[in-house]
Order: C-alpha cells, then sequence, then structure tokens
C-alpha cells in the first residue's frame, strides 16, 4: 500500500509553500503503532483537513506538528517533521517555543479561569512578545479581531473567560492561540462541542484565518472537512490512505477505504 | 467504484428507490419508442394515440426522481459514489425524459402522416433508425444498472452509426422532395422524425457518459463520434445536387 | 435462539405488564427498595443516637466546670502576720484564717483550719500578690473573690448527696452547715469560669485550666503546618506532576498510601527514638510534638493534594501547553492556583487530625504536669488532647467535670477548623 501521495513538483503552483513536511513519520505509544510511515506535505495559507475513523491515528498525527506527544512518556517519534525546513525534532529545537509558532486549539474550549484579556495575554506575555501594557492592549485586540470576536467582547475584556458562551469561548481560545503570531495553527476538532451556529461561525473563521496561517483541522464531520478546507488527507488505522484536493477526495476518492469512509459505507 | 452497503440502511433503500425510478422510467420509453416506431411504419393511429398517451407517466416519473433526489441530497449528504449516483440519476432521468418527448413528437407526426401518400421505404428505415437507438439506450440503461463503463463507451461509439443513418435519410427525403413536390410536406414531417430519432440517440450517449462519470469519477474528455454531415449540404454538394 | 425457547408470554411481541407476575415483580422490586431505604435510615439514626448520647453526657458533665464557685471575702491583713518590711514572705495562711474567725467568730481553732479548706488554696496567693502590690494594705481590709475548694465546690453545684451517710461523704456535717451559712451572708457566687482557657494547669481542680495546653497545641499545630505544608505540597507536585510514571514511583504512592494508615503511637516511637534519642531535643517540647504530628500530617497533605491536582481538568494543562507555556510555568501559573482550595481543605482536615492526636505526644513526654504557659516552641507544655489524657487520670472529683469540658473546648476548636475547611471549598472552589 502507498502511503505518499503527495503533490509532484508540478502540481505546487506558485504561492503554493510547503509550510509543514512530514516524511516516513511513525509514532509509537509503548508498544503500540499509532501511525505508520505518513508522508504529507501542508502548505502555507491553505486548511489541511485531517479525517479519518477514531483511532486512526489523526490526532496522534496533529499532536507531532507542535510536539504535544512530548508530554506523553511512553510515546516516541521516528521520521522527520521539518517547519520551514527545519527539523523540529532536531535536538536543539525548543519545544516551548516551537509551541508558540505552532498554535493549537482544542476539541473543548478550554479557557483559562482567568479574564478575557489575560487569556489572550497569557502567550504573548510569556514569550516576551510584549514589553509594557499598550503593547499587551494592542496585541490583544489584534488576536481577538482575528479571532471576529472582538465586537462581542471589547467592553468585556476583564469578565472571566468561562463566562462566555461555547462557541465565544472556542474563538477565545483561537484568540489565545493567535495571539503568539504562529505560522500554523493546529485544530483537534475544534467544533465537535459547538452547537450549528456556532460551528458555521468558527468555520467562516477558520477560513478567514487562511488568509494569515496555515490551517490544520481534525475533524470527525465530513462535512466540516469538505466545508473548510482545502486539502483531505483520510488516515485509517495509523495509515495516511489518501491525501489530495478536497473536491477530489469527495467527489472521487480514489482509495475504496475513503470512498467508504466518507460515504459512510460498511468495510 | 464501491458497491459496499451503507452503514445507515434507509441510505441504501433510498438510493435503491431512486434508482428503480429510473429503470422504470427507462423501460416506459424504451417501449414508447419501439411503439412509435411500429406506428409510423405500420399507419397504427391507435398505437401511436398510446403513445402519446403515455408519455404523461413518463414525464411524472422524471418529477418524482428529481423530487427523490433532491430528498436524498437534503437528508443523506451523499458524497463520492453517492453524490455521483444522485446527480447522474438526475441527468439520466432528464435525458429520458426528452427521448420520451421525443416519441411523443414522433407519434403525433405519425397521425398526421397516415393521412399523407406513402414515401417508399421511408417507414422502414426510420423504424430501423428507431431500433438502433433503441437498443443504444436499453444497452445504455444495461451499463447503468451494472456499472459497465465498457458498455457505455460502446454505446457512445455507436451514436455514430445513427449518426450516418441520419445522413442517408436526409439525402434520401431531399431526393424525393426534389422528385416531386407533393411529398414535401410528408418528408418534412418524415425528417423531423428522422431528426428526433437522432436526438434520441444523442441523449442515449448523454446517459452512457453518465454512467462513466459515475463508475469513473471522470466525465469523458474527448468529444464524442460526430459524424453530423448534413449542417455541410448545400456548400458545393448542393451545387451538383 | 429459536422462538421456542421464550417463554410462552413472551412469545407474542406484546407483554402483558398486568398480569399477576409483573405485578408480582414490582411488589418485589419496591420491598427491597423499602427494606433498603429503611436499613440505611435506621444506620443513620443509630449514628446520630450515639452522638447525641456522647454530646449530652459531655455537655452535661462539663457544662459544670464552665461555671466555678467564687467566695467573697474581706480578709483584714494584721501587721502581726506580715512584716511591711517584706510582705511577701508574710503568713498569708494565718491571715486568711483570721479572716475565717471573723466571720465564724463562734469557731475554736480547730474548726477555724476546717474553715479556711472552705477556700482554695490559691486565697493566700491571691492576698499576698494584692499586699505586695501595694504594701500600704497592711493593717487594712482586702476585698478578695477567690475559688472555693473543690468539695464546696462540688457541694455548691448539688454533687453532694447531703441525706447519705457521713462516713461516705467528704464533708462533714458541720463543714456543709458552714458553708451554708455563707451561702446566707450572699459571700458565695458562681459566675463563668473564665480561668478554664486563662489559667494553666493546676493540683487543685477549681484551679486548673487549659491556658498552658491550648498554647502548646497552637505552637505544635503550627511546626506541624510550616513543616507538612510546603513538603507536602512539593512531594505531591512532583509526584502528580513531574516524577515519571514507573516502578520507583508506584512504590513510593504505595508507600504514601500506607503511611496514611500507620498507627499514631508508631510515629510517636519515632520521634522518641529520633528526635529525643538521637537529636537530644527537649522532652515534652511542642517543637518536637510538631515534628511529630507533621509526620503523621504529610501523608494526609500529599494525598489530598494529589487529588486535587489530579482534579484539575487536563484540558487546562493542555491549554497552557499549547500556547507555549513551560511545564513549570503550567504547574505554578495554572495547576496549583486551581488545585489550591483543595489542598487547603486537605491540609485543614490533616491538621484537625494533628490536633486531636493523643498518643504520640504521649510517648515523647506532652503530658508531663506543667503549670506554666510555654513562651517558647522549645519550652516544655501539654497539649488538649494529653491535657484531657493527665485530667482524666486525676482522682479528684472536679476534674471529671473539667475533663468533659476541655474536651468540649477540643471539639469546639475542630469544628472551627472544619468549618474553615468548608467556607474555603465554598468560596474558592472552581466548576468547569
Amino acid at each position: 500500500m502507498m502511503n505518499v501521495m503527495t503533490r509532484t513538483e508540478a502540481e505546487v503552483g506558485a504561492g503554493e509553500q510547503i509550510k509543514v513536511e512530514a516524511r516516513d513519520v511513525n509514532v509509537f505509544y509503548g508498544d503500540k503503532q499509532a501511525i505508520r510511515d505518513v508522508s504529507v506535505d501542508i502548505l502555507d495559507r491553505t486548511v489541511t483537513a485531517f479525517i479519518g475513523p477514531s483511532g486512526c491515528g489523526k490526532s496522534t498525527f496533529l499532536r507531532c506538528i507542535n510536539r504535544m506527544n512530548d508530554t506523553i512518556d511512553s510515546s516516541r517519534v521516528s521520521g522527520l517533521i521539518t517547519l520551514d525546513g527545519q527539523d523540529i525534532y532536531a535536538r536543539d529545537l525548543d519545544p516551548v517555543q516551537l509551541r508558540a509558532r505552532v498554535g493549537m486549539v482544542f476539541q473543548k474550549p478550554n479557557p483559562f479561569p482567568k479574564s478575557i484579556y489575560d487569556n489572550v495575554a497569557y502567550g504573548p506575555r510569556i514569550h516576551g512578545l510584549v514589553r509594557d501594557k499598550a503593547e499587551t492592549d494592542a496585541v490583544v485586540e489584534r488576536a481577538l479581531r482575528d479571532a471576529a470576536l472582538w465586537d462581542e467582547v471589547r467592553d468585556r475584556l476583564q469578565e472571566p473567560g468561562t463566562s462566555l458562551s461555547g462557541g465565544q469561548q472556542q474563538r477565545l481560545c483561537i484568540a489565545r492561540a493567535v495571539a503568539t503570531q504562529p505560522e500554523v495553527l493546529l485544530m483537534d476538532e475544534p467544533c465537535s462541542a459547538l452547537d450549528p451556529i456556532a460551528t458555521a461561525q468558527v468555520e467562516e473563521l477558520i477560513d478567514a484565518l487562511r488568509q494569515e496561517f496555515s490551517v490544520v483541522i481534525v475533524t470527525h464531520s465530513m462535512q466540516q472537512a469538505a466545508r473548510v478546507s482545502q486539502k483531505t488527507a483520510f488516515f485509517h488505522l495509523g495509515n495516511l490512505v489518501e491525501f489530495g484536493d478536497t473536491d477530489d477526495i469527495f467527489t472521487r476518492p480514489k482509495d475504496p477505504r475513503t470512498e467508504s469512509y466518507i460515504s459512510g459505507r460498511i468495510g | 467504484m464501491n458497491r459496499g452497503r451503507h452503514i445507515l440502511s434507509a441510505f441504501d433503500r433510498d438510493l435503491e428507490t431512486v434508482q428503480a425510478l429510473v429503470v422504470k422510467m427507462g423501460g416506459l420509453v424504451e417501449a414508447a419508442i419501439t411503439d412509435a416506431g411500429t406506428a409510423l411504419e405500420t399507419r397504427d393511429d391507435e398505437l401511436a394515440e398510446e403513445v402519446r398517451r403515455r408519455d404523461r407517466a413518463i414525464d411524472a416519473l422524471e418529477a418524482q426522481v428529481n423530487e427523490e433526489a433532491a430528498r436524498l441530497i437534503a437528508l443523506r449528504s451523499p458524497t463520492a459514489t453517492d453524490l455521483r449516483l444522485v446527480l447522474s440519476v438526475i441527468k439520466i432521468a432528464a435525458s429520458l425524459e426528452r427521448v420520451g418527448d421525443y416519441a411523443k413528437n414522433m407519434a403525433k407526426r405519425s397521425n398526421v402522416l397516415a393521412q399523407m401518400p406513402v414515401i417508399e421505404g421511408a417507414g422502414m428505415a426510420l423504424r430501423r433508425m428507431a431500433g438502433t437507438v433503441d437498443q443504444m439506450l436499453k444497452d445504455a440503461l444495461d451499463s447503468y444498472v451494472h456499472r459497465d463503463a465498457a458498455l457505455a463507451a460502446d454505446v457512445r461509439q455507436r451514436d455514430l452509426e445513427v449518426d450516418q443513418m441520419y445522413n442517408a435519410l436526409f439525402r434520401e427525403f431531399l431526393t424525393h422532395m426534389m422528385e416531386d413536390p407533393r411529398n414535401i410536406t410528408a418528408c418534412m414531417h418524415l425528417h423531423f422524425i428522422a431528426k428526433n430519432i437522432e436526438r434520441m440517440g444523442d441523449h442515449a450517449t448523454s446517459i452512457a457518459e453518465q454512467v462513466i462519470y459515475l463508475v469513473s469519477g471522470e466525465l469523458p474528455e474527448e468529444s464524442r463520434p460526430k459524424r453530423d454531415s448534413v449542417s455541410q449540404i448545400g456548400l458545393g454538394e448542393g451545387d451538383q445536387a | 435462539m429459536t422462538q421456542t425457547d421464550l417463554p410462552a408470554d413472551l412469545q407474542s411481541r406484546g407483554h402483558d405488564w398486568a398480569s399477576p407476575r409483573a405485578r408480582a415483580n414490582v411488589a418485589r422490586r419496591r420491598r427491597s427498595e423499602t427494606v433498603l431505604r429503611v436499613v440505611g435510615l435506621g444506620a443513620i439514626l443509630l449514628a446520630f443516637l450515639m452522638l447525641g448520647i456522647l454530646l449530652w453526657t459531655l455537655i452535661s458533665q462539663g457544662s459544670l466546670a464552665f461555671r466555678q464557685t467564687h467566695i467573697t471575702l474581706n480578709v483584714p491583713v494584721a501587721a502581726e502576720h506580715v512584716d511591711p518590711a517584706d510582705p511577701a514572705k508574710g503568713n498569708y495562711r494565718r491571715v486568711i484564717a483570721a479572716a475565717m474567725s471573723e466571720t465564724f467568730p463562734e469557731a475554736d481553732t480547730t474548726e477555724q483550719r476546717a474553715l479556711s479548706k472552705i477556700l482554695s488554696n490559691q486565697a493566700q496567693f491571691v492576698v499576698r500578690d494584692k499586699v505586695v502590690a501595694d504594701p500600704g494594705l497592711i493593717g487594712n481590709e482586702v476585698r478578695i473573690r477567690v475559688p472555693v475548694s473543690d468539695p464546696y465546690d462540688q457541694l455548691a453545684k448539688g454533687q453532694v448527696d447531703t441525706t447519705s451517710a457521713a462516713e461516705t461523704r467528704r464533708l462533714s456535717d458541720v463543714e456543709i452547715a458552714n458553708f451554708r451559712a455563707l451561702e446566707e451572708q450572699g459571700l458565695i457566687s458562681k459566675p463563668l469560669n473564665w480561668a478554664l482557657v486563662t489559667a494553666n494547669d493546676s493540683r487543685f481542680p477549681e484551679l486548673a485550666g487549659l491556658k498552658g495546653a491550648i498554647v502548646g497545641s497552637a505552637y505544635a499545630l503550627l511546626i506541624c503546618f510550616l513543616i507538612s505544608f510546603p513538603l507536602g505540597i512539593g512531594a505531591a507536585i512532583y509526584l502528580e506532576e513531574f516524577a515519571p510514571r514507573n516502578r520507583l514511583s508506584d512504590v513510593i504512592e504505595v508507600n504514601i498510601n500506607n503511611l496514611a494508615a500507620v498507627p499514631s503511637i508508631v510515629f510517636g516511637l519515632l520521634a522518641l527514638a529520633v528526635f529525643l534519642g538521637w537529636f537530644g531535643m527537649p522532652r515534652g517540647a511542642p517543637f518536637v510534638g510538631g515534628l511529630t504530628l507533621a509526620l503523621m500530617t504529610l501523608p494526609t497533605i500529599i494525598i489530598a493534594a494529589r487529588n486535587a491536582l489530579k482534579a484539575v481538568p487536563p484540558s487546562i494543562r493542555e491549554a497552557a501547553l499549547g500556547v507555549g507555556a513551560s511545564k513549570q510555568q503550567v504547574v505554578f501559573g495554572h495547576v496549583l492556583p486551581l488545585a489550591m482550595p483543595g489542598i487547603l481543605t486537605g491540609t485543614i482536615i490533616g491538621l484537625a487530625q494533628a490536633l486531636g492526636e493523643t498518643a504520640p505526644l504521649l510517648l515523647i513526654g506532652m503530658n508531663a504536669f506543667v503549670t506554666s504557659t510555654p513562651a517558647t516552641p522549645f519550652d516544655a507544655s501539654t497539649a488538649l488532647p494529653t491535657q484531657i489524657f493527665i485530667w482524666a487520670d486525676s482522682p479528684e472529683r472536679g476534674f471529671t467535670s473539667r475533663t468533659s469540658a476541655a474536651i468540649l473546648v477540643l471539639l469546639g476548636f475542630l469544628v472551627m477548623m472544619n468549618a474553615l475547611a468548608i467556607f474555603l471549598r465554598n468560596r474558592f472552589e472552581r466548576r468547569w
């Protein structure tokens, strides 16, 4: 089985720069192999969706990109992942700094139990991106505007982040992630806890974020992958089965496993 | 192509329902072509009348197919093969409905032709042409039912034959009209019938193309074989005639 | 399963929910539910009954000690008994005796000696202190109000059965008559017994108080808190957040859980051997008591703190890690503040346990008879539970009620600490 379905050089058009490049990535949890020989190119200013059944390794692979798997003792990663050509698993690369460059938004909205302002300002503060109150204010405002939340919270920045609605909380988490000016934004099922309206708002936001960031989104909703992404990767049992343009994947998938999964068939 | 069952069995039932409607429609249309051809040759007014009557059922079926397809898209959000199936079903139903209309038109004209002098050989030639198109349509629908892309490709090729038959008939009718101007009315009607049958062939081809799309996900790229030289008649050739 | 395997009434899909079998089934289920409810209610009522009996016994006994019988007396300080040049060396026992003879002029010398015993032994020192403070009182009268001695205190509180045979009582009929005479003169009063918490321990029950014990316990708890709180939190953070999960950490975890269940007297033996034996620390010092209690409290605090840390949702950790916080920033910036209410609650519960702990303190000598308040944690002292232990061991009748009163004081402190724990939990606990 060929796992690699990257685009040939000719297909990569102008302006479609490769941001994250993964080659033969394997992930083990103890003795169990969670990811097998995955190679994928994630383009700049593009939304890439990872789909696949539960336990297929899509979230695991996502967490390799900002080395969140490091926090699990038994996990081991082999292969090469580069960000702008730089090996992110290199010995001299600081994983904590990497996570500022590769932001992450989680399944459940998880604002800190602090004020809206402090939630957004936290990242820039600990990374020393801001020097004084004025700069912090500016960074917070821009992040909240990026997350399409500014107009809703501008008058209550000191209220706790947990007082917002679910959809607003998730957008606050996105604001918190973009506040450190990341280059890549990873989203792990960001809408699974949201109602359809909030989901639509977050999807609209993802589409807008594409202008500035490279977005990778893991989703269980095939419709969502179809709606927001330009590229789709289908994972199955730790393998990358198919990777290509989203419209191709959803109208004429090449692999029967992809076809079965996206059309909801047995087998 | 994936023909595994859906996890949601109601989805499978819906897809089967809409396909069954198309197949039923195909049967009606095939019968309409055959009967229209027979009515034309045998000058059977009653049969022609029945063909015209039965077209209403075909129209109703097309509406039903469209409704079912819309419901499927709304409720099941089909993707990949399922999506292509629903899209092709809509297009095939539209094609079949057009073919049914042509058959009805044929029957209408055969009622008129029954009052006119017989044009020697025209009835049989038209019925043969209709038979060829009928077979194409039958094969196109078979290829659809069996997801047989090879048969569908064959149907596309056979459209050439129909085009050539039409060209031959065109010249024949032209000859008849030049020989005796009293034949002009009948020949015009006969010509329209021939043109209708030729259009039916085009629709059968279009159905075959939908089958290829359904199976492979790609519409055949190269333009299909055309040998409709009628549009050229009169340029130079006409000078000699 | 074939259709024939089904019971007859399920052969057809429609089960008759009103059939006798179905009704019997419902009745059986309701019956067992009722039995369960009755048994549970009974258990709780029994527990309340026991608690009620305990409290009733304590309060009915201890309430006697909350009032102390006092006698108010005008004491003439004659120069023949007290030398104005050195008032501290005076014969104040004679001064008191003289005062009593004034109150009972007709009594002879033997009777006067018995009459002096109505007053607590403290009376002569009260007079002495007043005279020393103001030597000008010599030759004048001093008005004092002092506790009466224990037998008369019991008499005043109705604890002496005056109708029983004279030989079985500690007071003769004459003594009782004398006391009644004093009562009739209005010289006897029963004010609130503040001495219970403001006085130190004494051989005489009417004078004994808990001040030394309370201060001793406070010192011990303070030392215990200062040692076990930071150590406990540190250990919990390390085990929960930083330690690798392996065989060693499993062993440590099991051992900490076991330590929490080790009988406290074992810690006392350990403290006796290590703190007193090896390090030569002073016997009966609250400092040593605090160290011992810290040993006991540590496992409790570690377990409570680990549970509180564990209860912080992983999403908060992920969120902080996700924006690029280091492990240390995650723990001290996010996890620990959120876990603090739980940790504090656990700590207070642990300290409350330590407050009531007796056995280890007995072993390190905090049950000595100490009549002064410890000025520093290194002075010998008792603690509340050991003081109760000492009093319970004393033969005087007055100590019986004082023991109960001391238990009530201890319970009061425990209730206060638990109330504080509940307050902290409700005030600062966050919901996610």
